[in-house]
């Protein structure tokens, strides 16, 4: 089977918009995903995960039984868990550097309160449980708890698919009403995980779902023609209500044509609010639909920048989160306005090219079989989540 | 990696940034040493009561919420602080006008615990405007910004209903803490609340963003009575900003600062 390279390219766009929405004060950031939807890149980054999980990790099971199986997401979950816990060590580096300027600042008081080397014990042993995740450390421990659930759900697909998909969709609803379905984070009283495991759940397994049996055809609905109607309306509305609001962002002038205000119930983040999921469903099967999985654009030169980072994406996303740690000084030290944070931009997605671009080198000179993503052993290159 | 590419990416960003590259910059108080561009008030809906009550010459009380900056610590003393220096700006442009500028702010109070204070201490004191400067402590401990976007909405509505005009101010802007703390949720948060609700928002992280960014203020001071000094002067320059934003509707003061944007 060839790779499908859909997966590969979207996963490249959403790392480039993470990169890019996570410079402070980065005008860039108008024109990433979440100026044209209700989704951002997270959700995207979440449901493909899940997409590919399915396809990698629901074969597996099937062609090497669950024990196998269990041992190459397991596998996955450490690499996932040591690169979190790599980020948490660049964070405290960047914490300890700053800590002494900010207490000899004007922000002594106010900001002090981020200071976690108070109780360097506590942060560091709550960090290494996944409790304590500091700014832009947050997709990870999501994505190891999703991730080490996987192969009970996988195996509880093949038995009731149904049970657990109404499990799993209900448990996502569940939360939608009641907020204190939340796992709690360090430091408290009443911090909890940016992004909620019980909402988030919803997306990924539908991923998972969609990409072990929807791949194959064995989910009829999702070719209905109605679906596909529903899904380009849905996206169509997104589209329009979010890119006006985008306009009016920047130039007041522009009138809102559909307030944010009785929306903002159904736009939560930390729980997936509905039009977030919705929407990402439905760009998705738009997607699935309309571009053919080996498309010639995206076996193009120009699409090509996007493919490799997303094929490598758990390094090009760690080494993301340090290029806006670091854009962030710069922007922060030098300024230079909109032509600036351009150049930074573009600086940091060239960075991340180049390394994607090191690395595929590396594995075709290492001989590594491309493009068969499934065949690879243990913890394949079909794998990379 | 591929030219064809990065060839096309340079020429494209390069484009972008030439188109970009921003005009000549007006702003409200030339003569100081710390103006601010007309942008950060052009859009902002107009305070027209206070504006009335003001011109007026009738007892106006204007109710300050807010953390350490506007209680005021890094400068020494509440005289120093913003709403002070409010006060005393205000005074001089309406000297008929006995203006109070009560600072209710306590250091690291968080949004719920100032909502909560609302109906005990702020709406007895019958404030035509309340200015409620928020968000950081939110920031700081990545308090659920669904939770935060609630506490602001339920204490803007309550202070409407105690007939009060408010201005929402956001977060202090800092070179140091972007990469620890995560603020763009909160400021997001600010703004949509601001614009839904047809209330002003005083981009206080986007001004003073822009005084460091013109070299009119070095935030940065290692010594500590420098950054005295430094807190002192960037409290007066905050406090007549305001004092700028609260009356752009009074009649004498907008013909005073000619209308337009640098957009």
């Amino acid at each position: 089977m060839e790779r499908d390279l859909r997966i590969d390219f979207f996963r490249g766009l959403a790392l480039f918009c993470i990169f890019i929405d996570h410079l402070p004060n980065n005008f860039v950031a108008e024109f990433t995903l979440q100026s044209v939807m209700f989704s951002d890149a997270a959700e995207v980054f979440i449901l493909l995960s899940g997409l590919t999980a399915g396809m990698v990790y629901g074969r597996a099971m099937e062609r090497q039984g669950f024990v196998i199986a269990g041992v190459r997401v397991y596998h996955r979950v450490w690499q996932l868990y040591v690169a979190h816990v790599f980020l948490f060590m660049m964070f405290i580096a960047m914490v300890a550097y700053t800590v002494g300027a900010l207490n000899n600042s004007l922000y002594a008081e106010e900001f002090g309160a981020a200071n976690f080397l108070d109780e360097p014990g506590v942060a560091v042993t709550k960090a290494l449980t996944l409790q304590f995740q500091p700014a832009f450390m947050h997709i990870l421990p999501l994505y190891i708890v999703l991730l080490a659930v996987l192969p009970f759900v996988v195996a509880g697909f093949r038995s009731w698919p149904r049970v657990i998909l109404f499990a799993s969709f209900a448990l996502w609803l569940a939360v939608q009403f009641d907020k204190r379905i939340a796992l709690s984070a360090y430091p408290g009283p009443d911090r909890v995980w940016p992004f909620n495991p019980f909402a988030w759940q919803g997306l990924f397994f539908l991923g998972v779902w969609l990409g072990w049996r929807g791949t194959r055809g064995e989910v009829s609905w999702l070719g209905r023609r109605w679906l596909l109607l529903l899904a380009a309306a849905l996206s169509l509305a997104g589209f329009l209500i979010r890119l006006n609001w985008t306009l009016h962002d920047f130039y007041d002038p522009i009138p809102v044509l559909v307030s944010g205000r009785p929306l903002w119930l159904f736009l939560s983040k930390t729980d997936l609010g509905l039009l977030r999921f919705a929407n990402v469903l439905a760009v998705a099967l738009l997607v699935a639909r309309l571009i053919h999985p080996q498309a010639r654009f995206l076996a193009s030169r120009a699409a090509r920048p996007f493919v490799i980072c997303g094929r490598n994406s758990l390094h090009i996303f760690c080494l993301g989160i340090l290029l806006s740690v670091l854009g962030h000084l710069v922007l922060n030290e030098f300024f230079g306005g909109i032509p600036m944070q351009f150049a930074v931009s573009a600086a940091g997605v060239a960075i991340m090219i180049s390394v994607a671009a090191l690395m595929e080198w590396f594995a075709a000179a290492q001989g590594t079989s491309r493009g068969s993503p499934l065949g690879a052993p243990t913890a394949g290159r079909g794998a990379r989540g | 990696m591929n030219p064809g590419f990065l060839r096309y990416a340079i020429v494209l960003i390069a484009a972008v940034g030439i188109g970009l590259l921003s005009g000549p910059v007006r702003a409200f108080g030339e003569e100081r040493d710390c103006p601010v561009p007309e942008r950060f008030y052009t859009f902002e809906p107009p305070l027209t009561k206070t504006a009335k009550a003001l011109a007026s010459g009738r007892e106006v009380v204007i109710a300050a919420l807010g953390g350490a900056s506007t209680v005021g610590l890094a400068a020494g003393g509440p005289g120093l602080a913003w709403p002070a220096r409010l006060a005393l700006a205000l005074a001089g442009r309406f000297p008929s006008t006995p203006t109070k500028v009560v600072n209710l702010a306590v250091a690291r109070q968080t949004a719920k615990a100032a909502a909560e204070r609302l109906d005990r201490d702020v709406v007895p004191l019958k404030p035509t405007l309340v200015i409620w400067e928020t968000g950081t402590m939110e920031a700081v401990r990545g308090t659920d910004v669904d939770d935060f976007r609630e506490t602001l909405q339920a204490g803007v509505d309550e202070l409407r209903a105690a007939k009060a005009e408010v201005v929402l101010m956001n977060m202090q802007f800092s070179r140091e803490t972007d990469a620890m703390i995560h603020f763009g949720p909160y400021l997001i948060v600010m703004r949509e609340l601001a614009n839904a609700n047809d209330v002003p928002l005083f981009r206080r992280r986007g001004i003073m963003r822009y005084w460091a960014e013109s070299d009119l203020l070095d935030l940065r001071a290692r010594d500590a009575e420098k950054r005295r000094q430094l807190a002192a002067k960037l409290y007066d320059c905050i406090g007549r900003a305001m004092a700028d934003f609260v009356t752009r509707s009074v009649p004498a003061a907008k013909a005073a600062a000619s209308p337009g944007s640098d957009r």
